[in-house]
């Protein structure tokens, strides 16, 4: 089957990919606030509850994802962490002007993708419902559109480009209510949207990979976990639009996207399969409790303790269809089960499964069949659980069911299992009618002194490359430097005087990564005490060998100034007069009269004073005093 | 607003508002809905809703513009169940403007407002089993916009909403004057024993986390099943969305800009909560009970002559001699501390004392209070309070400025000049306390 991957077959089968692309942006402040945008989550502080609801936007229409998320009908807390958040992350207070920073970074890559910026900026309001933003919308205001960019020789459009708020993260969820952090709200996030021209699930790793290194060529963005979030949009013939939310590893990201294929693909079999076999599904909600009065599922009885309920319907010719996989450890039943959890019961039991082991009985089974009028070919599914919740959960595991038959539903998926690169339901797609005018801060006019400072900066990974291939002479280091978080650390250590690039990449690269599996903390060293280090080496203060050592003892002794250092463990370069007189008082006993003695020399030298003396500047001593030697 | 320019390109090529436009420029090529600007667009800016929902501002002197056809027709609210039903207590909502009665109309710009129970219920589901709600429009005008004029027509539609048997009003309001509203409906209503709410929203109702829809929903609570029978506001209690307060009309003032929980009792405490299940929990404080007082009669005089003045370190007293002059009747003062103005200042001109006492035998009621908010002014306690006590100046107890304001315009509205002088620093609906608590502080 390895020709499935091909681009030919992805053609066949229309298959349809964008990219959204999320990231935030390291400015001093947030978008709108004054609050500091750098800083760690620290998860105390006062907690506020709140309640949301989609209200119509714009154009009217009360958008459909926004109106799940309210059925839900939830709470929020928001925990406002100390020092972290103000009213205007709270919506307690109106926003403050846009960031200038945020939007001279967004200018700069609009011009990096050769996008055109809207002659004003709109700030827009983007209806979110799920809680994750206290207003119920975020702020994000279009700053690029009609761009492209070139990725492996082929031209990948850029429709559009945003500047948005962060979102507050999430620290617990549960029936009734959902539980944020919002020290992360309000902090610049760049969002860059391709078109699905997407041809193949590879290539769209490879455009997120690009633009990816553009964000961070910019060196303006944050890094680490969740600063960067991919979201890919999938769809083949007779499918639908697929939203997966939220991939954080670049390196899975074809696979996933390749299940999704394959999901769509089983679907819609299993929909054929139920047109051909004329297949419906019974609308009517049957109560049960009464057939499990003595069970032995200790799961249902537990339920019915509680005062629960068990609720079931049927499904008209679904005999093994429910149980027909679609991904790796996920089945149609699977699907079902995503909706109905969403109105808080922990899942479905349905009559493709193994009855024992629910532990319910083959007389109970009968009952069940008995109750809900089954035929041979039909099928069932139950919940259990309080009547209210178990009833709505019924509902909404009957809707996912009919549409097995027609179609399937366009949906924003989460990542359910990493390892088997499977996603699940998280709500239905969001419709275009969520946005409407932020009227409390003031659009932005665009002018021409704003575009000339963004051309300026614009960057091209392309260029920024063949710059670094031949900095470096290696293609691998150049990639290697283009991926890591020090390349603006690179950068500033390359521009110094009689710097040595290709030693910086490898110390920065390599020596790092050493020392760091030494158990030596790396981070710890701020990139001043880098640089400073670096600037000794580069002014002959000391030697290559010291370079490393020096490191190590920074890390180690984070925040003690680097000249003690070098004072305190002798790593000072000895060169010149200095040096000469060294080998003078190191010589005697040595004889310099052949190579072999003066090559035992010098080794023993140098075990010595490794660190502190230039190799090269040795051996030319060295010989300059043999050849003083044999003339006398 | 287009500039003329703009408008008169749309109308020769028969273009308006939501129509679908195609706009050519500097290397784009994108259709839209045209959307009406505001002021806060700049001058050749026109505003076009892309299709993926966002507004983009394109330079109307660089671009092409060609009409494409007609856009998405205007929202229509949806029919919702009647809201008249049989055996629930009957409240009339009365609206006057301002944030919670409306919504933003994106397709001219302008305020829509939410008249329709239909509309209402629509936004506001809950309110069906709450009671049998009857919508009466007044006026749409924010509240910084709002006079005496309107508090007397409000008061008036109240009156005839207890007179024809409805058991309560909630009064939707703009925020920024709404204790200035609420201290007026308390004296022109006085013995209406009735809950009268009154109540806004401190986030517009186009956002998902509008503090409108639960202040609504509490107040109409309040007004169908609460024995309360004074006027009162009702709204946020905290920045969460659990509970909302009531508070005495006259003992109430807005503390905060933009928070929900900006209306905060001044120097009394809440007379009741209401969470957002619906439950009323009644707080300590004395309250007047809801009943049947047949003698009630709507006083809604009121004398616009009657200014509000701040008293401040360099302040020129000659604002005094400026509003007699301008045959003003009342002046109430806010003054510092326990109710000083500067009077032994070493500096000719500052003090306030003459012009004090020239205002007074003019005939001018001059009443003091603190511009502190929490706490009751003194005229004993310091020389300096002594002699503007005895210029005649009137001290008046606890009472917020606001309150002291509008309590001698409604006097001198309906009352002789010596009956409003001498009930000035006397209770009459709750506005004064007898004792100032210690809890009363800061709540």
């Amino acid at each position: 089957m390895e020709n499935r991957r091909d681009e030919k077959y992805y053609k066949q089968i229309g298959f349809m990919c964008g990219l959204e692309i999320h990231q935030r942006l390291a400015t001093d402040r947030k978008l709108f606030c004054g609050c500091n945008a750098n800083l760690e989550e620290q998860q105390h502080g006062p907690t506020i509850t709140r309640r949301l609801r989609a209200v119509a936007g714009e154009l009217g229409e009360i958008d459909r994802s926004a109106k799940f998320e309210e059925l839900k009908e939830r709470n929020f807390k928001y925990l406002i962490s100390d020092g972290h958040a103000c009213l205007v992350d709270i919506d307690e207070e109106p926003p403050h002007l846009m960031n200038r920073d945020a939007l001279e970074i967004a200018l700069k890559l609009a011009a990096s993708m050769s996008m055109k910026v809207p002659a004003e900026l709109e700030p827009m309001r983007k209806e979110v419902v799920d809680g994750s933003n206290p207003s119920a919308f975020q702020r994000s205001t279009l700053t690029g559109f009609n761009g492209r960019i070139t990725v492996n020789g082929n031209k990948i459009e850029i429709p559009s480009m945003f500047l948005e708020e962060e979102s507050a993260g999430i620290i617990s969820n549960s029936e009734s209510y959902a539980e944020y952090d919002t020290s992360r709200i309000g902090i610049p996030l760049i969002e860059i949207d391709t078109f699905p021209y997407i041809k193949t699930p590879e290539e769209a790793k490879d455009v997120a990979l690009h633009i990816g290194t553009l964000l961070r060529l910019t060196g303006f963005v944050q890094r680490g976990i969740g600063s960067i979030r991919q979201d890919v949009n999938v769809s083949i013939s007779g499918g639908s639009r697929i939203e997966i939310k939220g991939l954080q590893e670049l390196s899975d990201m074809d696979k996933f996207i390749e299940n999704e294929v394959v999901r769509q693909q089983k679907l819609l079999e299993i929909s054929k399969l139920l047109n051909s076999r004329n297949a419906g599904v019974d609308f009517e909600k049957t109560d049960l409790t009464d057939v499990f009065s003595s069970t032995e599922s200790k799961m249902i009885s537990a339920s019915i303790t509680a005062s629960g309920s068990v609720i079931g319907f049927k499904l008209k010719h679904f005999k093994g269809v429910i149980g027909m996989e679609v991904n790796p450890g996920r089945r149609l039943g699977t699907e079902i089960s995503d909706y109905a959890k969403m109105a808080g019961v922990k899942g479905i039991i349905h009559s493709d499964e193994d009855m024992s082991k629910y532990k319910i009985s083959a007389s109970e089974l009968d009952a069940i069949r008995d109750k809900l009028g089954m035929d041979g070919e039909d099928a069932f599914i139950i919940v259990t659980g309080k009547k209210e919740i178990a009833s709505k959960a019924i509902g909404l595991a009957m809707e996912r069911a009919k549409l097995a038959i027609s179609t399937i539903p366009p949906e924003t998926r989460a990542v359910d299992n990493r390892e088997l690169f499977t996603t699940r339901f998280m709500r239905p797609l969001p419709g275009g009618s969520r946005m409407y005018p932020e009227t409390d801060t003031r659009p932005i006019l665009i002018t021409s002194s704003m575009l000339k400072n963004a051309e300026s900066g614009a960057i091209s990974v392309s260029k920024e490359r063949a710059k670094l291939v031949e900095e470096l002479s290696s293609e691998d280091l150049a990639d290697r430097m283009m991926l890591s978080p020090k390349l603006q650390l690179y950068r500033e250590l390359a521009a110094s005087k009689n710097a040595d690039r290709q030693f910086i990449a490898n110390v920065i690269l390599q020596k790092f990564r050493e020392i760091q599996r030494d158990g030596i903390n790396t981070d710890a060293i701020p990139n001043a005490a880098v640089k400073e280090i670096f600037a000794l080496f580069f002014d002959g203060k000391i030697t290559k060998q010291a370079v490393e050592q020096l490191i190590r003892l920074a890390a180690k002794k984070a925040g003690k100034p680097i000249s003690e250092i070098v004072e305190s463990n002798g790593l000072s370069r000895k060169t010149g007069k200095a040096l000469e007189s060294l080998i003078e008082s190191e010589l005697k006993g040595h004889s310099l009269e052949d190579k072999e003695h003066t090559s035992m020399f010098i080794k023993s030298f140098m075990s010595k004073y490794r660190l502190n003396v230039d190799g090269a500047e040795l051996n030319d001593l060295v010989s300059k005093l043999s050849a003083k030697h044999s003339k006398k | 607003m287009y500039a003329k320019k703009i408008t008169e390109f749309f109308d020769a090529n028969g273009i308006s508002f939501g129509d679908i436009i195609k706009v050519e420029a500097d290397g784009i090529s994108e259709e839209g809905e045209l959307m009406p600007s505001t002021e806060a667009n700049a001058e050749n800016i026109i505003i076009l809703k892309l299709k993926n929902g966002y507004n983009a501002g394109i330079d109307f002197d660089k671009a092409k513009i060609t009409r494409i056809g007609k856009g998405i027709p205007a929202h229509e609210f949806p029919k919702a169940a009647s809201m008249v039903k049989e055996g629930m207590p009957k409240i009339s909502l009365i609206y006057t403007g301002g944030t919670i009665g409306s919504k933003l109309d994106y397709k001219t710009g302008g305020v829509h407002m939410l008249l329709k129970p239909e509309e209402l219920l629509y936004e506001v589901p809950e309110l069906s089993g709450v009671a049998d709600i009857h919508v009466e429009p007044l006026s749409s005008i924010s509240s910084e916009d709002m006079s005496y004029i309107e508090w007397q027509k409000i008061a008036e539609r109240v009156y005839e909403a207890k007179k024809s048997g409805f058991r309560g009003a909630v009064i939707t309001i703009g925020t920024d004057t709404m204790h200035y509203a609420s201290a007026a409906l308390s004296f022109m209503l006085a013995g209406i024993e009735m809950p009268v709410v009154l109540t806004g929203a401190q986030r517009s109702s186009d956002r998902g986390s509008s503090d409108a829809f639960m202040n609504l929903y509490c107040s109409a609570v309040l007004a169908a099943k609460s024995d309360i029978g004074e006027v009162g506001i009702c709204m946020h209690k905290s920045s969460s969305d659990s509970e909302c307060g009531f508070i005495r009309g006259t003992k109430v003032r807005k503390m905060h800009t933009s928070r929900r929980d900006a209306f905060r009792p001044i120097n009394n405490n809440y007379i009741a909560s209401v969470s957002s299940d619906g439950t009323i929990k009644y707080g300590e404080s004395e309250y007047v009970r809801a009943g049947k007082n047949s003698a009630n009669k709507l006083l809604s005089g009121f004398e616009s002559k009657v200014a509000l003045v701040k008293a401040y370190p360099n302040s020129d007293p000659g604002i005094i001699d400026y509003y007699v002059g301008k045959g003003y009747k009342g002046i109430i003062i806010e003054g510092t501390g326990l109710g000083h103005t500067p009077v032994s200042t070493e500096h000719e001109g500052y003090s306030w004392l003459p012009n004090i006492k020239r205002a007074v035998d003019k005939g001018v009621i001059v009443g003091m209070t603190s511009q502190c908010l929490y706490g009751r002014v003194n005229p004993s306690v310091y020389r300096n309070l002594r002699l503007l006590s005895s210029a005649g100046v009137i001290y008046c107890e606890d009472m917020t400025p606001e309150t002291a304001y509008v309590k001698l315009g409604w006097l001198l509205g309906n009352y002789k000049r010596e009956e409003a002088s001498k009930m000035l620093a006397e209770n009459l609906v709750g506005e004064i306390s007898g004792r100032s608590l210690y809890e009363d502080f800061l709540v």
